[in-house]
């Protein structure tokens, strides 16, 4: 008994060498055998492009300005250099890969533009409304890229999917019919004000505790005016925060192509999802019918989680609070700002927070996992990702 | 001295193992008849049955290996580096006392800096080391883990080398060894049990770095970052049979380990 322990343990103990030997070996493998071949691969290329660079300064490491989006995806794509954040953030980025013949594969890009900046990624993901300033822009914490970057729109490749949306539960909604109508039209009535005066609301947000610059948020305020006021299309948008079928349509399919799912039950509800399963106008469209004579809200103490840091991107909702508009139809809200891995739909499905600010593709996941969770109002008309890329001068 | 039981399956040893693992059954029981979600006021969305999880990591044993032997790659080779560094600096320390036992002593505020906190930094370092990110990304995890492991080895390695039994140095020198044969002879076996002290530490901290290091790595493969990308999309079932086989990794290891000091560390002391 005792003997047979032994032989075990020790062939184990040999196992774990083994195992760490060869885990050993392959590092240090890796890190020997690769810089002679980056070596390699940067002499070659690089002779040809010292060569050209020498006559026109600054040619072939990037695209030129006239490069088609096909190409530019392409080669990007096969050098392996597409970034993107993931984390839910991804599927426009895939869905666009795949519409010109390449793997799903993309590199995981930090929160900052540190990636697009040293060349580790060629076609790095940029928000209009954020990244994408901080790219061209040379306020501080920007890039200063200026012109010398262009970008791909996820609107005009026909891939948009819908982002910043309000979404509470089924439940809390069917509970609380007044509270969830009184907060949409505050909110609506905000984000009309602050698409009006998004200098004003830019400084609204900063001093309710930015992360960011004044002259970004300034900046930010005008982009995400664009968003909401203009849908896939490019056509305006009159009426704030209304459902556009079509739109929430395309983003529904690729949800179901592109979101990938271990769980098989959650993947097989997924394919069953529609429109009805993640949200609601009917709210919405009571509220903006009301003129703002709605009944008694049930729950007057209510909470908002953001998706993302306390920044223009949700400037509707600190100018409702800063203007009164809550305190007009009876709501005290409180709004919580997220950050990093914040996962705002478990918040709301758990009652922590009443309501939230989510891309309808993380609500559409969040469902499929067994939250019964609704848009009441659909804020972004067309889609803020893009892609961006360097031009050769 | 007491002799080490590993492997003595006496009453008491058979009580340590028995009544954990019943502990074990009655909690499993709990969390799958769903009186545990009763108790602690969980539901079945935060807390899926482990049921479910273990469909979910039979359903997708392919996509499960191949996040662990990335995890596990990382967590070995890691541990392995670090535990050599920090045995080597412990031998420095040994050969210059002065400065030796301060240079430890700093060796150790560095054990103080958070994961989160280097593992981003050296993503960024490691940039420029290979055109491959799957390659670079695997360097700046396992540097990582190497300087997570490498302190608690080093100083254990010091100490194994230092604390000598009572009069032995004497002895070697009564017999006129040199410095090098007393190293040999006396410390580095003096230090042996000292080493698997330092690796009780440091095989679930290789996990537990390497797990985290993943959040923050460019090319997206691992176990933890699995559990985060799973998280963040409300995916709680899929993110829990991740989190179970994370558990499994840092338990087997562990084991081994154990068995390992079982058979090496029998009849001394």
């Amino acid at each position: 008994m005792r003997n047979s322990m032994k032989v075990t343990a020790v062939a184990l103990t040999l196992a774990l060498t083994m195992a760490s030997l060869a885990g050993c070996g392959t590092s240090t493998k890796t890190e020997t055998s690769t810089p002679p071949s980056e070596t390699t691969s940067t002499t070659t290329d690089e002779v040809k492009e010292t060569e050209t660079k020498n006559d026109t300064k600054s040619t072939g490491d990037y695209y030129d300005a006239d490069t088609s989006a096909q190409d530019i995806v392409k080669d990007a794509a096969e050098k392996g250099k597409v970034g993107n954040w993931g984390l839910g953030n991804e599927y426009e980025v895939q869905a666009l890969l795949t519409k010109y013949g390449q793997s799903n594969f993309f590199l995981s890009q930090a929160f900052d533009m540190d990636g697009f900046d040293d060349d580790s990624i060629l076609l790095a993901s940029a928000m209009t409304y954020n990244e994408l300033g901080l790219v061209k822009n040379s306020y501080d914490g920007g890039y200063s890229y200026g012109d010398s970057v262009k970008y791909i729109d996820m609107n005009d490749e026909g891939v948009a999917m819908l982002e910043d949306n309000i979404f509470t539960t089924r439940e809390f909604a069917k509970e609380n019919p007044n509270t969830v109508k009184a907060f949409i039209y505050a909110s609506m009535k905000g984000w009309e004000y602050a698409c009006a005066n998004p200098e004003e609301a830019a400084e609204i947000v900063f001093n309710a505790g930015s992360s960011v610059s004044s002259d970004h948020q300034i900046y930010m305020a005008n982009e995400v005016k664009k968003l909401v006021e203009t849908d896939t299309l490019g056509n305006k948008v009159t009426e704030y925060g209304k459902f556009d079928d079509k739109a929430l349509q395309q983003t529904l399919d690729l949800a179901k192509q592109y979101i990938k799912l271990e769980d098989s039950a959650a993947a097989e509800k997924l394919l069953t999802l529609t429109l009805d399963d993640f949200y609601d106008a009917s709210y919405w469209t009571e509220a903006m019918a009301s003129d703002g004579n709605i009944g008694t809200p049930e729950k007057t103490d209510v909470s908002i989680q953001l998706k993302w840091l306390p920044q223009a991107q949700f400037m509707g909702y600190y100018v409702a609070a800063a203007k009164g508009y809550y305190e007009e139809v009876g709501l005290n809200v409180t709004i919580t700002p997220g950050g990093g891995d914040i996962g705002e739909t478990t918040a709301v499905n758990s009652g922590q927070v009443d309501f939230g600010v989510t891309w309808d593709a993380n609500l559409i996941a969040a469902n499929a996992g067994g939250m019964n969770l609704i848009a009441v109002s659909q804020v972004y008309q067309r889609s803020g990702l893009v892609l961006v890329y360097k031009v050769n001068k | 001295m007491k002799k080490k039981t590993h492997f003595k399956w006496d009453k008491q040893s058979i009580s340590t193992v028995l009544y954990p693992v019943l502990f074990g059954i009655l909690l499993l029981i709990l969390w799958q008849t769903q009186l545990l979600h009763k108790m602690i006021g969980a539901d079945t969305f935060a807390l899926p049955l482990p049921g479910r999880i273990l469909r979910i990591i039979a359903d997708n044993k392919s996509t499960v290996m191949k996040n662990v032997n990335a995890t596990v790659i990382v967590a070995i080779g890691g541990l392995i580096c670090g535990s050599l560094l920090g045995y080597l600096l412990g031998i420095i320390a040994t050969i210059f006392p002065k400065w030796g036992v301060g240079g430890l002593s700093i060796a150790s505020a560095i054990s103080a800096v958070p994961i989160i906190a280097i593992a981003p930094i050296l993503n960024n370092l490691t940039k420029d080391f290979s055109n491959d990110a799957s390659t670079r990304s695997m360097l700046a995890k396992t540097i990582v883990v190497t300087i997570t492991c490498t302190v608690s080895m080093s100083i254990n390695a010091y100490r194994g080398l230092n604390e000598l039994k009572p009069f032995s140095l004497d002895l070697m020198k009564s017999f006129a060894a040199s410095k090098v044969t007393t190293f040999i002879k006396l410390r580095i076996p003096n230090s042996v049990p000292y080493i698997f002290t330092a690796l009780r530490v440091s095989v679930p901290a290789s996990i537990i770095s390497a797990l985290v290091s993943e959040y923050f790595a460019e090319f997206i493969i691992g176990v933890g970052r699995q559990i985060r990308e799973n998280i963040v999309l409300a995916q709680y079932a899929t993110a829990w049979a991740y989190i179970v086989v994370a558990c499994a990794i840092g338990i087997m290891m562990y084991g081994i380990l154990l068995v390992a000091e079982g058979i090496l560390l029998k009849g001394r002391k």
